[in-house]
C-alpha cells in the first residue's frame, strides 16, 4: 500500500490533491485506488514507460549538452485532475487572454491606438527585439495572428490560478499531452476507475480545422503543411507527430519553393501548391531575404508570398512582441482596453527593470525575486533568487544594469504542489499548467493541457530542459444534468 | 511525395537490406569456420571473402591479421568509419527514419529505433562473450521484421515504391558481389554451399535441385530463378515494376532513363539462361552487372532526387 504524503512539508503552499480534511472531491476515487496499489507496481510501470518513451523516440534535445543528446521528458503516473467547472473557468480566462493578445497585435501593427492613448509606454514596444517592423501595415488573413498558443498558469498560495507567462510564438508540449494519456491508459488502467474524463486525442483534428480556417479566401480544401527546422530541433518529435496525426506533409525549408509569390512543395511529381504553413520555425529564420540572411532553415521569398496574401502562416510573423515579458504586466490593461472586460485570470506581480524605481528595488532584493530575460523561454537564463549564490546575484545585478530593458523580476511564487512518485514514495512536488488555445474562426481551448512537475525537491522550475517531468492532466467530463 | 522524403525512403530500405545481408554473411562465415574451415588457409579465405562483400572491396586486396574473425567483426560490425558496417548502416537507416517520422507507422519506427539502440549497446567484447551469432541473428531478424512491418503498415504508394527500389537494388548488387567472390566453377562444393547460404538460397536451391550438387546449377539458380526472391532476375523485375508504379506508365516501354535501364536489365535475365551466363563467363558477367546496378542508382537519383534542386524543380 502506498503511503500518501498528507500535507506538503513546505509552508504556505496550495496542494492540488489534499485540503485540510483529506483528498479533495476530484481526487477521492484516485486516493482509493492508490491505497490499494503496490508501490513496486507503480515503480516498475514507470520504468517500463520511460524505456518505452525512449524506444518510441519521444525525446527532446538539450541544447547545452553534447550534440544530439536525446532525452525523454520523465513521466509521472499520478494524474492531475480538474473538475469540469474549474477547467471551464481556466479555459474562459485563457480564451479571453488570447483574444486580447491577438487584438493587441492587430493594433500594434496597424496604427497602435493603445500606444497613442498612452496605455502602454511606446518605447517598450518599439524597443522589443520581437517587434517585427516588416509586419507594420501587413494585413493578415482573418486578422488572426495567434493561431496556436500556450498560456502558462500556476496556482498561488490561495489556490487562485495566475498567468505566469504567455507563449504566442511556437509553443510546444502538446505531444506530451497526447503521449501521456496514451501511456497512462495502457500502463495503469486501474487509475481511471471511477472517472469519466474528457478525451485529448481529437487535438490534431482541432488543430487541422484551425489551420484550414486560416487559408487564403476562396481556397477549396486547403493544403496544409507543418514546417520544421529539422531533426536536430528539440521539438522535432512533436512536429512529426502533429504532421502524422493531421495527415499533412512535414516539410523543411528546403522542401518549399516560392514561385511568383506562391508557395510550392517540391515533390517527385513536380511542384504542389501550399495554402497554409504551420511553422515551427522562429520569425528570424523564416525568410533569409527579410530576416537572418544566413538562415538555411527558411524559404526564400516566403515573406513576399505571405504579404501578397497567397499563403497563411500559423502563427503570423511578429507575434513575439505580445509575449515579450516586459509587456506581460500590461495584458490585463489590453483586456480592458480592447475587450472592455475584466480579466478572468490574474497576473503575477512584475517589476520592469527598465523603470528606474523598479530596477533599484529589483537589484536590492535579488535574493527574494525571480529574474527572467524578457525575450527568453524554456527556462534558460533565469535567476531564482532564494536558490542563488551571491556570485550569481552579483552577475545578474551587472547584467540588469547593463541591459535593463532585457530583464523583468517577479516575487517567488509558491507553485502549488501535487503528490508525485519519487523513489517509490508519493512526495509533494511543484506543478504548473500549460493549456493550449487554437484560434481559427474563433478561440478553441481543448481540454488538453500539459502539467509539468519539478522533480527535484523544493525546485520551482518545471521546464523540460531543467529537470522537469510531466503528468497526465484530466478534465472531468460534465456530469449528467450539469448541461 | 517530397523528393527529400522519397530519397530518405530509398536509403532507409537500402541500409536495412545491407545490414541484414552483412549480418547473414558474417554469421554464415563464422559458423562455417568453426568446423570444416576452422583455422588455416580456408578460414582465411572465407573471412577475406566476407570482408570483401561487406566492404565493397576486392578479396585479393583484403589483408587480414592473425585473428581473422575478431578483425572481420570489428571492421564489418562496429567500425563507424566503414559506411557499410552494420552499426553504420543501422545508424544511417535510423537517421533517414527520423526524417520520415511523420510518414512511418509507429510500429515501423519502433523496430528501427530498437534495432539501433540494441546495436549501439553492444561492443566486440560483449558479442564475442555471448557468441557473435546471437547478435548477428538479432540484426538479421529485426531487419526482416522491418521489411514485414513495412509491407503490413505502410501505404503501398510512393514511399513504399521507393523502399522497394532501395531494397531490390541493394539486394541485387550484393547478390552479384557474392557471386563475384566465387572464383570459378571448379571451386569445391562446400564453397558453393557457403555462397548459397549467404544468399539465403540453401534450402530453396536444395528443393529445386534435388540433391544435385552442381556449381553450375547453383550459379544459374542465384541469377535466373524468377521465383527466388533474392535472385538477380527477381530483383531486376521488382525494380522495373516499382519504377512503373511510380510513373504510372506502361511497363512495355519507358518514360525516363531509369525505366529504360531497368527494362534492359530485366531483359538480360528474362531472355537468357545458364548457357549464356557461362558463355560470357562468371567474372565478366558479375563485373558488367555491378556496373548496371550502379548506373541504375545514378539514373534514379537524376530522375527523382536531382542534386541541382531549384532549377530542376522549376523545369517540371
Amino acid at each position: 500500500m502506498l503511503e500518501l504524503v498528507q500535507r506538503p512539508d513546505v509552508g504556505e503552499v496550495f496542494d492540488e490533491f489534499f485540503d485540510a480534511a483529506g483528498p479533495r472531491p476530484n481526487y477521492v476515487p484516485l486516493a482509493r485506488t492508490l491505497a490499494s496499489v503496490e508501490p513496486e507496481m507503480l515503480v516498475n510501470g514507470v520504468r517500463a514507460i520511460n524505456a518505452a518513451l525512449l524506444r518510441r523516440g519521444v525525446t527532446f534535445t538539450v541544447y547545452a549538452e553534447a550534440a544530439g543528446t536525446e532525452r525523454i521528458f520523465p513521466f509521472d503516473p499520478i494524474p492531475r485532475i480538474f473538475s469540469h467547472q474549474e477547467w471551464r473557468r481556466i479555459a474562459n480566462g485563457v480564451e479571453q487572454r488570447v483574444r486580447a493578445l491577438n487584438a493587441f497585435l492587430n493594433d500594434v501593427y496597424h496604427g497602435a491606438r493603445i500606444l497613442r492613448e498612452g496605455r502602454i509606454p511606446r518605447e517598450l514596444v518599439y524597443s522589443s527585439e520581437l517587434f517585427v517592423r516588416e509586419m507594420i501595415g501587413v494585413h493578415v488573413l482573418n486578422d488572426v495572428y495567434i493561431h496556436v498558443s500556450g498560456i502558462d498558469l500556476i496556482r498561488d498560495e490561495t489556490g487562485t490560478p495566475r498567468v505566469l507567462e504567455d507563449n504566442v510564438r511556437t509553443p510546444s508540449g502538446i505531444s506530451y499531452v497526447l503521449e501521456n494519456r496514451d501511456v497512462l491508459k495502457r500502463t495503469f488502467p486501474r487509475l481511471f476507475d471511477g472517472y469519466r474524463i474528457e478525451p485529448v486525442d481529437d487535438y490534431p483534428l482541432r488543430l487541422l480545422r484551425t489551420l484550414q480556417e486560416s487559408a487564403p479566401p476562396g481556397v477549396h480544401e486547403p493544403r496544409v503543411v507543418v514546417l520544421t527546422p529539422g531533426i536536430y530541433n528539440s521539438a522535432y518529435y512533436e512536429h512529426a507527430m502533429l504532421a502524422r496525426t493531421m495527415g499533412v506533409p512535414l516539410a523543411e525549408g528546403r522542401d518549399l519553393i516560392v514561385v511568383d509569390n506562391r508557395v510550392f512543395l517540391r515533390t517527385t511529381r513536380g511542384l504542389e501548391r501550399v495554402d497554409v504553413i504551420y511553422r515551427r520555425i522562429d520569425d528570424d529564420f523564416l525568410d533569409p531575404l527579410y530576416f537572418k540572411p544566413n538562415s538555411a532553415l527558411g524559404v526564400v521569398g516566403l515573406m513576399n508570398a505571405y504579404r501578397a496574401g497567397n499563403v497563411g502562416l500559423a502563427n503570423a510573423i511578429g507575434t513575439g512582441v505580445a509575449d515579450d515579458k516586459a509587456l506581460y504586466r500590461f495584458v490585463p490593461e489590453m483586456i480592458r482596453f480592447y475587450l472592455r472586460e475584466e480579466p478572468l485570470l490574474a497576473n503575477v506581480e512584475t517589476f520592469d527593470c527598465s523603470h528606474d524605481v523598479s530596477r533599484r528595488h529589483v537589484v536590492a532584493n535579488l535574493d527574494r525575486l525571480v529574474v527572467k530575460r524578457t525575450n527568453g523561454s524554456g527556462g534558460y537564463g533565469m535567476l531564482i533568487g532564494p536558490a542563488s549564490t551571491s556570485q550569481q546575484r552579483d552577475e545578474f545585478a551587472r547584467k540588469i544594469e547593463a541591459e535593463p530593458r532585457s530583464y523583468i523580476a517577479q516575487p517567488v511564487v509558491e507553485l502549488s504542489s501535487h503528490p508525485t512518485l519519487v523513489g517509490g514514495l508519493l512526495r509533494s512536488r511543484r506543478v504548473d499548467l500549460r493549456p493550449f488555445a487554437l484560434y481559427g474562426n474563433r478561440v478553441d481551448v481543448p481540454p488538453a493541457a500539459l502539467t509539468r512537475v519539478a522533480l527535484r525537491e523544493g525546485s520551482l522550475v518545471v521546464n523540460s530542459s531543467q529537470g522537469g517531468g510531466s503528468k497526465d492532466t484530466w478534465v472531468l467530463a460534465e456530469e449528467d444534468g450539469d448541461a | 511525395m517530397l523528393s527529400r522524403l522519397a530519397e530518405s525512403f530509398f536509403w532507409l530500405s537500402r541500409n536495412v537490406e545491407r545490414a541484414e545481408t552483412i549480418a547473414r554473411v558474417l554469421d554464415v562465415t563464422y559458423t562455417r569456420s568453426m568446423d570444416l574451415y576452422a583455422g588455416g588457409a580456408w578460414s582465411q579465405r572465407s573471412w577475406r571473402t566476407a570482408i570483401a562483400i561487406a566492404t565493397f572491396a576486392n578479396p585479393d586486396t583484403v589483408t587480414l591479421g592473425e585473428s581473422a574473425p575478431t578483425e572481420a567483426l570489428e571492421r564489418c560490425v562496429f567500425d563507424e568509419d566503414n559506411g557499410s558496417s552494420i552499426v553504420s548502416c543501422i545508424a544511417t537507416a535510423r537517421g533517414n527514419a527520423i526524417g520520415l517520422r511523420a510518414e512511418l507507422s509507429t510500429e515501423l519506427w519502433e523496430h528501427i529505433n530498437e534495432l539501433y539502440l540494441d546495436v549501439r549497446s553492444q561492443d566486440l567484447e560483449s558479442i564475442l562473450e555471448e557468441g557473435p551469432s546471437r547478435m548477428l541473428r538479432r540484426v538479421r531478424d529485426r531487419c526482416q521484421a522491418i521489411a514485414g512491418v513495412t509491407a503490413a503498415t505502410l501505404l503501398h504508394e510512393d514511399g513504399w515504391n521507393f523502399m522497394q527500389l532501395g531494397r531490390f537494388l541493394e539486394r541485387g548488387a550484393l547478390t552479384t558481389r557474392m557471386l563475384a567472390t566465387a572464383e570459378s566453377l571448379e571451386d569445391p562444393w562446400p564453397e558453393w554451399q557457403r555462397l548459397l547460404e549467404m544468399c539465403c538460397a540453401s534450402f530453396p536451391f536444395a528443393r529445386v535441385a534435388r540433391h544435385l550438387q552442381s556449381p553450375r546449377d547453383a550459379a544459374a539458380f542465384i541469377v535466373f530463378r524468377a521465383t527466388f526472391p533474392r535472385s538477380l532476375n527477381f530483383c531486376a523485375n521488382e525494380i522495373h515494376a516499382a519504377l512503373h508504379r511510380l510513373s504510372e506508365s506502361s511497363a512495355r516501354s519507358y518514360t525516363d532513363d531509369a525505366e529504360k535501364q531497368a527494362g534492359r536489365l530485366c531483359a538480360t535475365f528474362n531472355f537468357a539462361d545458364a548457357d549464356d551466363l557461362f558463355a560470357e563467363g562468371l567474372q565478366p558477367f558479375t563485373r558488367r552487372t555491378i556496373g548496371t546496378f550502379e548506373g541504375l542508382v545514378a539514373a534514379i537519383q537524376r530522375v527523382y532526387f536531382p542534386r541541382t534542386p531549384v532549377a530542376a524543380a522549376l523545369a517540371v
